[in-house]
């Protein structure tokens, strides 16, 4: 035992560019033998500067630079933009939009889910599932490039309400999907939960309590997948989730019991894939006829906007957990300030207790367990004179006090 | 031996090595294809495996700095030519072993490890954390199936020699007399266990999912071969063919050794070729269910379940087979004393 | 198969059509390029792409005779894809840039812009004259 205590652990770096990784970020494990020991991350990768390119733009410019912050989450994070401003000049969004917005963020978290389902099965290396669950996950794209036009930026939020409107020829398109979908999801549920492979693979692996969930404020599937009771559509109620009936996924539903491993957050995503389709079909059939905008005419638009003074927040639950947009306007045609926090941001941390203790062959699920999307989290790069410098926990308060004195004034 | 026998066995090793090249490529080929089906895609076409190879013949060849550069550079070659060797001593189709008189099953047995070792070799010599790891893990893979593999061998050898068989661990033997046909319906069950252990070590010793944890693709981004480039690299992509190919044979030699001529009449210039055809359609069966269809309907294991599979899983149903066999061959003696 | 569900659906599907759609050809030409203009010229036929759904957003139309050069395009667009000529009262539109949301079809007082259904818009130069409309 003497002996294994002075192996000098060895150092594994992984990232910014492996494979196991979809999106880039710096991970360095300390490892003994198989055992991950400790492990430090470091994102940052691909900081974009949105913000700064949305602070030179008026808000119905910004609406389809917020489609780009993530590929996946096209339209929560406009749909939080897009609430935040709302608030902020005093638009009364039509009941109407707000069931098609309701309908495109459900599409949005079934494609989301099945895309990472697909990937969760291709990190174990079982190809053939990530090809089976991606294939169906087309028909889902489908639905949403005919509903608004486009497959990944579907440039369908506006603020004040959706620039299309879904006609009774779409219904039938919508329907078929669902059907599908409602038939596949026990084939789903079947492929990826009785699969010996898989639970071997992932039982009991990258375990987070239900303590460690709430104590690193972790956000949405995550967190629902180690027993914590959170959902913004059940907790804050939102466009048209406050007529439906939404309650939180918990893995005990379905299993009985609550492990908080891996597992149990593919039960989670899987299970939200059926309950979205649930909501979808809900929508269809209580929404009220009417306008889709508060504001038909653009330049009608852009003057109220450029009227608005004020400070709002848009919350916005998307397929990986709480979305939030701040955004203060000044009476200027670009907003004063605009800060995004992708829902990855609040997951990030969760890595630490997860992976400390695991193997090395199961890095992968864990990272992409998560979920992890993180060209939308990256927000803030310091680069002086060609030199990176890390800003501590002190410099960022200091910073933090520092803006908010000079909002203040 | 006279000089005239000798070029004529050097003629057969050098046609015998392209054709371990060229049908070994196209094994992988076949899988690509049917794995890809298997998935709903169309997939590349045959000749993929010859356009990579072709590819990567000219591409740069590079050296991590800290990589030990002899080592890192034999490796490859190692690799390569102790699969080929591994082949002239194997029966195809009805072209029995060429230097069958100097070596037998066993023999065979410890020349699959070599590749396995030169890859081990060049990963530490890669001098890549991904490459140390894989190296570890292909050790321990290796250690793991070689008892299971070593069962097989041993149980069917120890058959052909209870029937009374001279040498019964010379693949001549084997190939002339058909083990299904020399045991009785206890025999077979062995068998079939037997049949099962051999089918689950091939995708280790080729290290393909749900064994492949010393390549990892999304965990070690190639493990043992995260340093190799060009040449080097496409003499173990080509190795690894031969590999698939040697492993195929292994199996048909010692199961379904029946060739084709000897069931139908036909002329001797078309027997040859046509058992070595019926030998590759044998070969891709065998690989479709013992390399494809688990590779594409298996999540990866970890390390530690691989070990786990190997020692006690399988080492048990190879230890249940090797009864049943041993059981089988005393069974009439016994029956005998009875009577 | 109750512990390896996914078996019996893989050599099932071993028999059914693949899922890929073949644009633009089986397998990858020997070179793209080539393979486009052989198909130009009638000797090669071209597996056609998925057909685009109703109101696509595709390579924007720009109608230069009842453009009055108000800018409100420019105004709204969100990728500055739009540059208003100095001394017309005409525009241009980088298509390389458009991002395709279709914002200033819908401003255009005139009705001047609409969008249409091509989408096979790659090109090595993104200032090519398939790629800018004036």
């Amino acid at each position: 035992m003497s002996d294994e205590s002075k192996k000098a652990p060895y150092i594994v770096p992984i990232g910014p560019n492996h494979p196991a990784l979809k999106e880039p970020v710096m991970f360095t494990f300390e490892m003994e033998g198989e055992m991950v020991r400790d492990v430090d991350f470091a994102p940052g990768q691909a900081h974009r500067g949105i913000e700064w390119m949305g602070m030179r733009r008026n808000p119905v410019q910004i609406v389809h630079l917020t489609d780009r912050i993530c590929g996946i989450c096209g339209v929560s994070h406009t749909f939080a933009f897009a609430r935040a401003v709302e608030q902020i000049a005093g638009i009364e969004v039509p009941e109407r939009a707000d069931y098609i917005r309701t309908i495109i963020a459900e599409f949005e978290r079934i494609q989301s889910h099945l895309l990472w389902a697909g990937v969760a099965a291709h990190e174990l290396g079982f190809d053939s599932l990530l090809h089976l669950t991606w294939r169906v996950r087309e028909q889902s794209m489908d639905v949403i490039e005919n509903l608004t036009g486009n497959r990944v930026n579907y440039g369908i939020v506006q603020v004040g309400g959706v620039r299309r409107d879904i006609v009774p020829e779409q219904h039938q398109v919508i329907e078929d999907c669902l059907t599908t979908y409602e038939g596949l999801l026990g084939k789903l549920l079947n492929l990826f939960l009785d699969d010996k492979t898989i639970t071997m693979r992932c039982r009991d692996c990258g375990v987070l309590s239900k303590k460690e969930a709430l104590e690193l404020c972790t956000v949405g599937p995550t967190a629902r997948a180690s027993g914590v009771n959170v959902d913004l559509r059940q907790d804050y109620p939102y466009a048209a989730y406050g007529d439906l009936d939404v309650k939180a996924i918990l893995p005990d539903q379905h299993l009985g019991e609550t492990h908080g491993d891996v597992y149990d957050r593919i039960v989670v995503r899987l299970l939200e894939v059926g309950q979205s389709c649930g909501i979808i079909r809900q929508c269809l059939s209580e929404m009220p006829p009417g306008p889709v905008t508060a504001e038909e005419k653009l330049a009608k638009l852009l003057a109220v906007c450029k009227k608005a003074t004020g400070e709002a927040i848009g919350r916005v639950e998307a397929p990986r957990g709480e979305c939030f947009h701040y955004v203060r306007m000044d009476g200027k045609e670009a907003p004063h300030t605009w800060k995004v926090k992708a829902s990855s941001y609040s997951n990030l941390m969760s890595w630490i207790p997860m992976l400390r203790g695991e193997q090395i062959a199961d890095i992968p699920i864990i990272v992409a367990s998560i979920d992890p999307c993180l060209s939308c989290t990256d927000r803030v790069a310091v680069i002086r004179r060609g030199e990176k410098s890390i800003l501590t926990k002190e410099d960022l308060h200091r910073l933090s006090v520092g803006k908010t004195r000079r909002l203040q004034r | 031996m006279s000089p005239v026998d000798l070029a004529a066995m050097l003629g057969w090793l050098v046609l015998l090595s392209l054709f371990a090249l060229a049908g070994g490529l196209f094994l992988l080929g076949v899988d690509r294809k049917l794995a890809a089906h298997m998935q709903a895609r169309i997939g590349p076409p045959l000749r993929q495996p010859f356009i990579d190879v072709a590819k990567l013949l000219q591409k740069e060849n590079v050296v991590p700095v800290n990589a030990i550069s002899a080592v890192f550079h034999l490796a490859p070659v190692i690799a390569l030519s102790s699969s080929i060797v591994i082949l002239f001593y194997l029966p195809v189709g009805s072209l029995l072993p060429v230097l069958g008189m100097y070596g037998d099953l066993v023999l065979v047995m410890y020349l699959l490890t070599v590749p396995a070792l030169a890859m081990v070799a060049g990963g530490f010599a890669s001098g890549s954390p991904y490459a140390t790891v894989g190296a570890q893990r292909e050790m321990v893979t290796m250690i793991a199936y070689e008892f299971p593999l070593a069962i097989v061998v041993i149980g069917i050898a120890w058959r052909l020699g209870a029937a009374g068989f001279s040498s019964p661990f010379a693949l001549g033997t084997m190939a002339a007399n058909p083990i299904w046909t020399i045991v009785g319906p206890l025999g077979i069950a062995g068998l079939l266990l037997l049949l099962l252990v051999l089918v689950v070590v091939t995708p280790a010793e080729l290290s393909r999912i749900p064994f492949d944890t010393q390549e990892a693709e999304t965990e070690l981004a190639g493990g043992l071969l995260v340093e190799y480039s060009g040449r080097n690299l496409a003499m173990f992509y080509l190795a690894q063919g031969v590999k698939t190919l040697v492993l195929a044979a292994v199996i048909v030699a010692i199961f379904f050794p029946w060739n084709l001529s000897g069931f139908l009449a036909m002329p001797p210039w078309l027997a040859l070729p046509a058992d070595i055809l019926f030998f590759l359609v044998k070969a891709i069966l065998v690989l479709f269910f013992s390399v494809t269809l688990v590779r594409v309907g298996m999540a990866r294991f970890r390390i530690s379940q691989v070990v786990s599979i190997y020692w006690m899983y399988l080492t048990v149903i190879g230890l249940a087979g090797l009864l049943l066999l041993m059981a089988d061959a005393a069974l009439p003696a016994l029956l005998g004393v009875g009577v | 198969m109750k512990f390896l569900p996914l078996f019996p659906e893989l050599l099932r599907q071993i028999l059914r059509e693949p899922a890929t759609n073949r644009f633009p050809a089986k397998y990858l030409p020997r070179t793209v390029t080539g393979f486009l203009k052989a198909v130009g010229e009638g000797k090669a036929t071209i597996v056609p792409p998925v057909p685009t759904p109703p109101n696509f957003r595709g390579k924007i139309t720009y109608k230069i005779d009842c453009c009055i050069g108000c800018g409100l395009c420019a105004k709204v667009c969100p990728a500055h894809a739009i540059e208003l000529i100095p001394g017309t009262k005409q525009i241009r539109i980088w298509v390389g840039q458009c991002i395709f949301c279709s914002q200033c079809t819908g401003i255009c007082p005139k009705g001047g812009l609409s969008m249409s259904d091509e989408f096979l818009l790659a090109d090595e130069n993104r200032y090519s004259e398939n790629l800018i409309v004036e």
